[in-house]
């Protein structure tokens, strides 16, 4: 095997593979990025068995072969190389050499028949999706995954499949964001899959907000990403997420609307002074009026008063202040509406006309 | 020259069901809750004939001693009692160190009474825990926290016992090195394997031998042989962790772990009930059959308050450990640290 080309060509491939490498691994080989040269091209491939990066660029002078190569050591090699440099590779024995200019580096190997590669996904369904959309739907409701937690199907995404629309659901169990796109190609299958969070963060950081059309094709147990020169793949979690649509509130009917920047800006200042640990705040609502308090063990204390078009009499609820931050960057938009029953139940957060997006966040009980 | 006393209530959760309850009085009593994985609190001396000792398995116990009575621990009386005999330790000293419900360090170097000597101090706390709970404690008076532990154990129950910086190194050549706190079965094995069985042996032992086998600890057991701990008093008395740990007989795979984990977050779980303070991140330790260390630690955005979810989590910190499959284990603990106060624990409601 060999083939040469620009550092700045090379650059990118690498980069958006080598972040599914872990730094400790259990196999020796998931160290490596597999590298498939045929005339046509050159493939980067990078995996932890649970998630699959595969980028495929053009390169000049190709030797047809397939080896695998030290990933992190190959990416830092290159990007130290300076701006402009042509990098040669060549297969001598079970040795890579990379040649660049005056500097020569000859880095271990091991077979390409070791690596282990998701072949076939058995493919169930297939989407094709503007990039920016899913892009918004994983970017408004990753943040609610849950981390490390013992349900280990709240530590990822749900993708729900509906008949004419997408939904992105995220929830640690204590707040649960909905998102969902309307799709103009019905699918002939409704299908739930459930994205493990490592392979959420990936996919945030390979799109871009452009114009570029991604193909989601859905596995009996993978996704598979399909855009432009690369391909993501993800084994699903197996396991059952919970019946989201039964906790988003139907009785809070206390309606509360307000400017966002605003509300964010009061709570952002009350916060400082909220408890470090669970970051609590009261909200009160009167008539056309929102207060905000927090409280610290030292007993200081912070109290926000914004303009709310409300008719509700009297209301004393408290939640997690980070939640409540997290919905509104999540929302956007000039105005929220936040519906309430009472101090004990949750609180859906939502554009004024739409439902396009809705947060639910369990109450603190302060 | 410090003046360090240690006070040891003798049995004491046993002792205060004892007095409480005159019909226990005399019998074994162990304090322990029903159910086939709990572990005895604490047993009453007429218990401890049998072998019933602390932290043993509570159908142990039973089998040891069939006439034992059981009886559910009460730890908020616990805690009254305790919370009476630390306001006797604060007349006497501020520098006042709980190590649990019923033991703490005391610096009576320059005390806020004016006793001739600690000897003089620790005989007055001793009749005025008896007086005020008619509770006994047995009372170490030393140079250092390490002397006064050994000591407080050296009369029990119901006794005193001094050890003047002069007599340490006497006293302690033919101690038996498995009385050295930190040392248990498996550490004394090793020793007793090298031929190190009293302090005096320790002593001999070539020291940079101690160290190679045994690391840092090597070096502490040879001060500690020569009497020598600098740990000063420390009376902020919050707790900042709790946790168990043991050291297997035979080095294991992490798969076959689970059990252990399980049995140590009980025994974890069940400690921590005796502090006011609630433990916000469960931390799992390993240590490899070649002395490496690893932690791995989770703080769930509502602290664990069940036992069982404690448990499941430090279950699940065992998915956290990286290293390769056939890795061996010579040590596994599991802890709650991160402590706060009650009061400022809200309760995050859960969705689901």
């Amino acid at each position: 095997m060999r083939f040469s080309i620009q550092r700045e060509v090379l650059l990118k491939p690498l980069q958006q593979v080598v972040g599914v490498v872990e730094r400790r691994q259990t196999l020796p080989v998931l160290a490596n990025l597999l590298v498939v040269a045929t005339p046509q091209q050159v493939s980067f491939t990078g995996t932890d068995l649970e998630v699959e990066m595969s980028a495929t660029t053009q390169a000049d002078q190709i030797e047809a072969g397939e080896i695998t190569i030290p990933a992190r050591k190959l990416f830092d090699i290159c990007r130290a190389l300076p701006d402009g440099s042509k990098i040669e590779f060549k297969l001598n024995g079970d040795r890579v050499e990379v040649k660049s200019g005056r500097s020569r580096f000859t880095l271990a190997t091991l077979p390409a028949s070791e690596f282990p590669v998701i072949e076939n996904i058995d493919l169930v369904e297939r989407v094709s999706l503007p990039e920016a959309t899913l892009k918004g739907l994983m970017d408004r409701t990753a943040f609610a995954m849950a981390q490390q937690d013992v349900r280990y199907y709240l530590n990822g995404l749900l993708l729900d499949l509906r008949e004419h629309a997408l939904r992105s659901v995220a929830t640690d169990g204590h707040r649960l964001a909905v998102v969902e796109t309307t799709l103009t190609a019905g699918v002939a299958a409704q299908r739930q899959i459930l994205i493990p969070r490592k392979g959420v963060l990936e996919l945030q950081g390979l799109f871009e907000a452009g114009d570029g059309t991604v193909e989601l094709e859905f596995g009996r147990a993978h996704l598979r990403v399909k855009r432009g020169d690369v391909t993501f793949t993800s084994k699903l979690i197996d396991g059952r997420f919970p019946d989201y649509e039964a906790v988003v509130p139907i009785g809070a009917d206390k309606e509360v609307r307000v400017a966002r920047e605003a509300l964010r800006g009061a709570l952002q200042r009350a916060a400082i002074l909220s408890n470090e640990k669970y970051r609590g705040v009261k909200l009160e609502v009167s008539p056309n009026k929102l207060r905000i308090i927090a409280h610290n063990p030292e007993q200081e204390e912070a109290i926000e008063e914004i303009e709310a078009k409300t008719g509700v009499a009297e209301l004393g609820v408290g939640f997690n202040v980070n939640y409540l931050l997290d919905a509104l960057n999540a929302l956007g938009g000039e105005e929220v509406l936040m519906c309430l029953r009472d101090g004990n139940s949750s609180c859906l957060l939502r554009a004024p006309e739409s439902e396009q997006a809705r947060h639910v966040i369990m109450p603190l009980r302060l | 020259m410090r003046k360090i006393v240690h006070i040891d209530m003798d049995a004491f959760y046993a002792s205060v069901e004892q007095r409480d309850e005159p019909s226990l009085r005399g019998k074994p009593v162990v304090v322990a809750w029903r159910g086939a994985r709990s572990v005895v609190c604490a047993a009453s001396y007429e218990a401890r004939k049998f072998g019933v000792r602390s932290a043993m398995p509570a159908l142990r116990a039973a089998r040891l001693c069939p006439q034992a009575v059981f009886v559910p621990p009460d730890f908020s009386r616990y805690r009254a009692v305790s919370k009476q005999v630390r306001e006797i330790f604060h007349k006497h000293t501020d520098l006042v160190e709980p190590l649990s419900l019923d033991e703490a360090y005391l610096d009576v170097t320059t005390p806020k009474t004016d006793y001739a000597s600690a000897t003089a101090i620790a005989k007055a706390i001793r009749a005025e825990i008896f007086e005020t709970t008619q509770l006994t404690a047995s009372a170490g008076i030393a140079p250092n926290k390490f002397l006064a532990k050994i000591a407080s154990d050296w009369r029990k129950p119901n006794g005193l016992f001094v050890i003047k910086p002069e007599q340490a190194e006497t006293f302690l050549a033919p101690l038996d090195v498995a009385k050295i706190p930190g040392v248990g079965k498996v550490m004394n094995a090793k020793l007793e394997a090298l031929g190190v069985h009293t302090c005096s042996d320790l002593r001999a032992f070539d020291l940079r031998e101690l160290e190679r086998r045994f690391g840092r600890y090597g070096l502490r057991l040879r001060e500690l042989s020569l009497g020598i701990d600098e740990r000063r008093v420390n009376p902020d008395q919050s707790v900042q962790s709790i946790s168990s740990e043991d050291t297997f007989a035979h080095d294991v795979l992490l798969s076959e772990i689970e059990p252990m984990i399980r049995e140590l977050a009980a025994k974890t779980w069940s400690a921590t009930r005796k502090t006011d303070r609630i433990g916000r991140t469960v931390v799992l330790k390993l240590k490899t059959a070649d002395f490496h260390i690893l932690t791995r630690s989770h703080t769930p955005p509502v602290p664990p308050q069940t036992e069982e979810a404690f448990v499941a989590l430090a279950v699940g910190l065992r998915e956290r450990v990286d290293l390769p499959p056939r890795t061996r284990y010579r040590l596994v603990g599991v802890g709650l640290s991160n402590f706060i106060d009650a009061d400022e624990s809200l309760a995050q409601s859960e969705l689901f």
